[in-house]
């Protein structure tokens, strides 16, 4: 076989394994690696050839993985695996190009991808083939990903208790719920403020346009009116619809 | 309609627009990926870490060569960009995911619902 550097001899993995192909050829970047077993373990992907040379590849380095029937693309169907990471081929050199999947070269500032193809024998494996590695890949999120706030296991949260009032953690009650928690003070509160409001509303709409002392007027269409605000700001940011 | 049998899978969805994601399973979408290749096809899972699993793929690599995939995973990581369908009502689609997820969460009644935090792990 051809000696590629990152080939080495470990045994196959004993725990964990979601599935294991036979039978199936391992391609790097266009260049066959040989015939071996894919093992699909939670831990990690690893083939092994049938001489007992082979690779692993750890979940967090895959970026994406394929079923390609497409054989104008490829000539075997096959499980494409995408990695964030560079192989050494010793004979890259002398090799010609193929297809330009190696044309590395001109990418220096992007980051390294190294594209695997495995090849079962037995074509119908490759759709549990690929649910198995969907499967193990889920089991590795990105420990880097600084957008999510994920930390969800701190405190309890108790649903029910939220419902039944027992809570203390802040949450946002919907006007139902808002209404059962309040006090009497709490009522009066809410009705003095809406008061407050349905005043405010109604005579905004008295003063809308009109300079005059006729407070009685017809407004078919709201957008032809100026809505002068009662309090300043109060509305200014409200749009006027309909 | 599925929902992650996860308690922290469906709280992080709550929580973030992968609930909008989750909300696309059967469009046929655009993900533009990391290293700028992008995929087209009918989005069949996404899960709270925004891995998808894509059908029926067209996949067009960093050097523009096209091919056709039967089905694509690609690691939330990877994921730059997705291309919400244009036929998708973005909101409609937001509340009725939260209505599956609430659905799921009070499925055992008031007073019967399952805690929705675990206490501390178990590990």
């Amino acid at each position: 076989g051809c000696a590629m550097s990152f080939l080495k001899r470990f045994p196959p993995p004993a725990e964990g394994v979601r599935h294991q192909q036979p039978d199936t050829e391992a391609v790097l970047a266009g260049r066959s690696l040989g015939s071996g077993t894919l093992y699909i373990a939670e831990s990690r992907l690893s083939w092994l050839e049938n001489s007992g040379v082979g690779f692993s590849l750890d979940y967090p380095t895959i970026s994406l993985h394929a079923v390609s029937r497409d054989l104008s693309a490829y000539p075997w169907e096959h499980l494409y695996v995408m990695v964030n990471a560079k192989f050494e081929e010793e004979e890259t050199k002398e090799a010609p190009v193929a297809e330009g999947e190696e044309d590395e070269d001109s990418d220096d500032d992007t980051e390294p991808i190294a594209e695997f193809r495995f090849v079962p024998s037995d074509k119908s494996a490759l759709e549990a083939m690929f649910s198995a590695m969907c499967e193990c890949q889920a089991l590795h999120p990105d420990p880097d990903d600084e957008d999510s706030d994920n930390d969800y296991e701190g405190d309890e949260y108790d649903v029910e208790a939220r419902e039944l009032g027992q809570c203390d953690i802040p949450s946002f009650y919907t006007y139902e719920e808002g209404l059962l928690h309040l006090t009497a003070e709490g009522q009066a509160t809410l009705e003095r403020l809406e008061g407050m409001l349905a005043q405010s509303v109604s005579s905004q709409y008295n003063m809308a346009g009109v300079r005059t002392e006729d407070s009685i007027r017809e407004f078919e269409d709201g957008m032809e009116v100026d809505i002068a605000p009662v309090v300043a700001g109060q509305f200014e940011d409200a749009e006027v619809d309909h | 309609m599925e929902v992650s049998h996860s308690v922290k899978e469906r709280t992080i969805a709550e929580n973030s627009l992968v609930i909008l994601l989750q909300g696309l399973h059967g469009h046929v979408t655009t993900v533009d990926l990391r290293d700028e290749s992008t995929a087209t096809g009918r989005l069949t899972n996404v899960d709270a870490f925004m891995n998808m699993r894509l059908a029926e793929v067209t996949f067009t690599d960093r050097q523009g060569t096209i091919t056709q995939l039967d089905e694509l995973f690609v690691t939330g990581r990877n994921v730059r960009y997705v291309h919400i369908p244009d036929e998708v009502d973005i909101r409609a689609t937001i509340e009725r995911q939260l209505q599956v997820i609430h659905r799921v969460r009070y499925f055992g009644g008031r007073d019967k619902g399952r805690k929705e935090f675990p206490r501390a792990k178990h590990k």
